[in-house]
């Protein structure tokens, strides 16, 4: 017999209180890593979308008459824009791997039954490698459109009235309506007409000029600061612009998830250890007389605190190892329904450490005003207590 | 020489109604060997001076030595420990501790010994013989009878060999037949050498005693008489 052992034979012996005990432990210690598991590869999900979706640098002239595209001022004027060879010159930058799309742009405008249009002269791949969040009508998954063709913004084809199929006259040349963007929200994606970057310079008779250079960054913790500088570095006659408000927006779209499952993991491991405090106060309170017995045979009161300290350990012990288990196998297999995103969770073993001391360590920090009072009580006072 | 000395102890408890005293001035000598009752009607402060005397309960007065050693001069701690040693109890309810079996009960004292888990295995089971439950050893105490769970309260006090054995109304709550039985056990120890203080109300437990000692309203009148044929 050992002072541990009186431990287990209460935690043995008094199934219902010991179960109750651990399963607020297992709701707790599962909940939160279920919580941390799922949200931090939200996090990394909606990171990396927002890294695939996200342009984030604008290459742009340096000065010149400008135009409205997106809120940011570009320059139009003939013999300012850019030229198409430093799309090339862009591939050279030593944190060129981060570059996961580059869309060269010529902007121009046009008359469409006397209404003037902006008109975005693209290469269709690697725009819509860029553009991921378009739904464009009349346009197949992964169907790459014609030189012929055109790609309409939602607004441009209800005020041109514009619709699937219809031939369209631009400077003198005919081009059919091959889609429809739905609408975005974004003003440059839904006013504009977009159309092959090489016959738009050809129509403009401008061979190699482009007006800016839109690119993806694809990383979420890359330095975008360094791939803006040698892109700087790189183009000097340009102005490397990175879309900040992007970036912040995606920041704070992951501290958000973030915080979200902090909050709500913190407060379920807190609730699991109110539930200990109350269990072991109850415990203290109808071992009262144990307690007398125990000191009048000679126990000290570190050996009425650790008769109690043990039982905490053991449940708490198993508690952590069990919620774990379980959060982590609820995370990996069904994480992405309960998300309604395609998520990948990965097996995460040093989370079990974690866990075993949240759980532990909570379930001693509430056991300690209960264990504190089951050793101050009187030994006389407590074997009168029935 | 007495192995305990009572000098002028006291106890005064505080109730809503101003202080009680308990004990009052109580001076008493006990010597190794002797079986002695506490003899007195309820109320009269004899439970109260077995927790004075077991060291569990500080006097507000006077002093308690037993082996030359005035336990109430010890700290809280160190008088655990000197119960530990010295001291072994049986309850009048028995105190079992519901969730361990009779032979886990009967180790509990030797949970905080140091010795072998083994030998300490092998006293138990040998103490639980001796009180004749060598057979119902992995028994919890609602498996047992309440003589059953007496004679294990019993081997529990006594598992440590303890210098004192402390009773209290050890047969209140049992039948004659068991009661005689238990008293039988208690009267083998004694004759084994066991100095034991039992707290009674029954005169019939005088038969088994070696020494008796009445108590009034907390004041014993006179020393311990020896008890010859069940007569004070």
């Amino acid at each position: 017999m050992r002072i541990f052992q009186i431990s287990l034979g209460n935690l043995t012996r008094r199934k219902a209180r010991s179960l109750l005990l651990l399963l607020s432990l297992i709701i707790g210690v599962s909940s939160s890593v279920f919580l941390y598991t799922t949200t931090s590869a939200m996090e990394e999900d909606v990171a990396n979308k927002l890294d695939q979706y996200g342009s984030n640098l604008l290459i742009l002239p340096k000065t010149g008459e400008t135009l409205s595209f997106g809120g940011v001022t570009v320059r139009t004027s003939p013999g300012e824009e850019l030229d198409i060879a430093m799309v090339e010159q862009m591939r050279t930058i030593k944190n060129n791997e981060t570059l996961a799309a580059i869309s060269p742009k010529l902007l121009a405008e046009g008359q469409i039954e006397n209404k003037s249009v902006l008109l975005v002269g693209v290469r269709f791949p690697e725009e819509l490698r860029l553009k991921k969040w378009w739904n464009t009508e009349g346009l197949a998954k992964r169907e790459i459109p014609q030189a012929s063709e055109l790609v309409v913004g939602s607004e441009a084809a209800r005020v041109l009235n514009l619709g699937l199929g219809q031939e369209v006259s631009i400077k003198g040349e005919n081009f059919t309506v091959k889609g429809i963007i739905q609408p975005t929200g974004s003003s440059e994606d839904d006013q504009a007409i977009f159309m092959d970057l090489e016959t738009l310079q050809r129509l403009e008779q401008k061979s190699t000029a482009i007006s800016l250079i839109e690119a993806a960054v694809l990383c979420y913790d890359c330095p975008i600061e360094d791939v803006t500088m040698q892109l700087s570095e790189k183009l000097p006659g340009a102005k490397v612009t990175p879309l900040q408000a992007a970036l912040v927006s995606r920041d704070d779209t992951v501290k958000r998830f973030s915080l979200l499952g902090s909050v709500v993991g913190i407060i379920l491991l807190a609730t699991s250890g109110f539930v200990v405090a109350m269990s072991m106060s109850a415990a203290v309170k109808e071992r009262t007389r144990d307690i007398g017995v125990l000191r009048a045979m000679g126990f000290r009161k570190k050996h009425i605190l650790s008769i109690f300290l043990y039982e905490v350990g053991m449940i708490s012990f198993f508690g952590g190892v069990l919620g774990y288990a379980l959060g982590m196998g609820l995370a990996m297999n069904f994480g992405d329904n309960l998300a309604q995103m395609e998520l990948q969770i990965p097996f995460q073993p040093d989370l079990a450490g974690y866990s075993l001391i949240a759980a532990v360590g909570i379930s001693l920090l509430a056991s300690l005003y209960p264990a504190w009072k089951a050793i101050k009580l009187d030994p006389v006072e407590a074997l009168r207590y029935f | 020489m007495a192995l305990i000395h009572v000098n002028n102890v006291s106890k005064l408890y505080q109730s809503g109604d101003g202080a009680v005293q308990v004990l009052k001035n109580i001076n008493l000598e006990i010597f190794q060997g002797q079986f002695l009752a506490l003899l007195g009607p309820s109320g009269s402060g004899k439970s109260t001076l077995l927790s004075v005397l077991s060291g569990l309960n500080p006097p507000t007065e006077g002093k308690v030595v037993i082996d030359d050693i005035d336990i109430y001069a010890l700290t809280e701690e160190r008088r655990a420990d000197f119960r530990h040693e010295y001291v072994g109890f049986v309850f009048q309810q028995y105190q079992l501790l519901p969730y361990l079996t009779a032979l886990e009960n009967v180790m509990l004292p030797l949970a905080i010994a140091k010795a072998p888990k083994r030998q300490k295995q092998d006293m138990a089971q040998r103490v639980l013989e001796k009180v004749g439950l060598g057979s119902k050893a992995h028994r919890l105490p609602n498996q047992l009878s309440g003589g059953e769970q007496n004679r294990v309260a019993i081997a529990r006090a006594i598992v440590n060999e303890p210098v004192i054995l402390f009773a209290d109304e050890p047969t209140g709550s049992l039948d004659s037949k068991t009661a005689q039985e238990i008293l039988e056990l208690f009267q083998a120890l004694n004759e084994a050498g066991q100095t034991i203080i039992m707290v009674t109300h029954n005169l019939e437990n005088l038969a088994y005693v070696s020494h008796a000692v009445q108590i009034r309203d907390g004041i014993i009148s006179e020393a311990p008489r020896r008890v010859q044929g069940g007569v004070l």
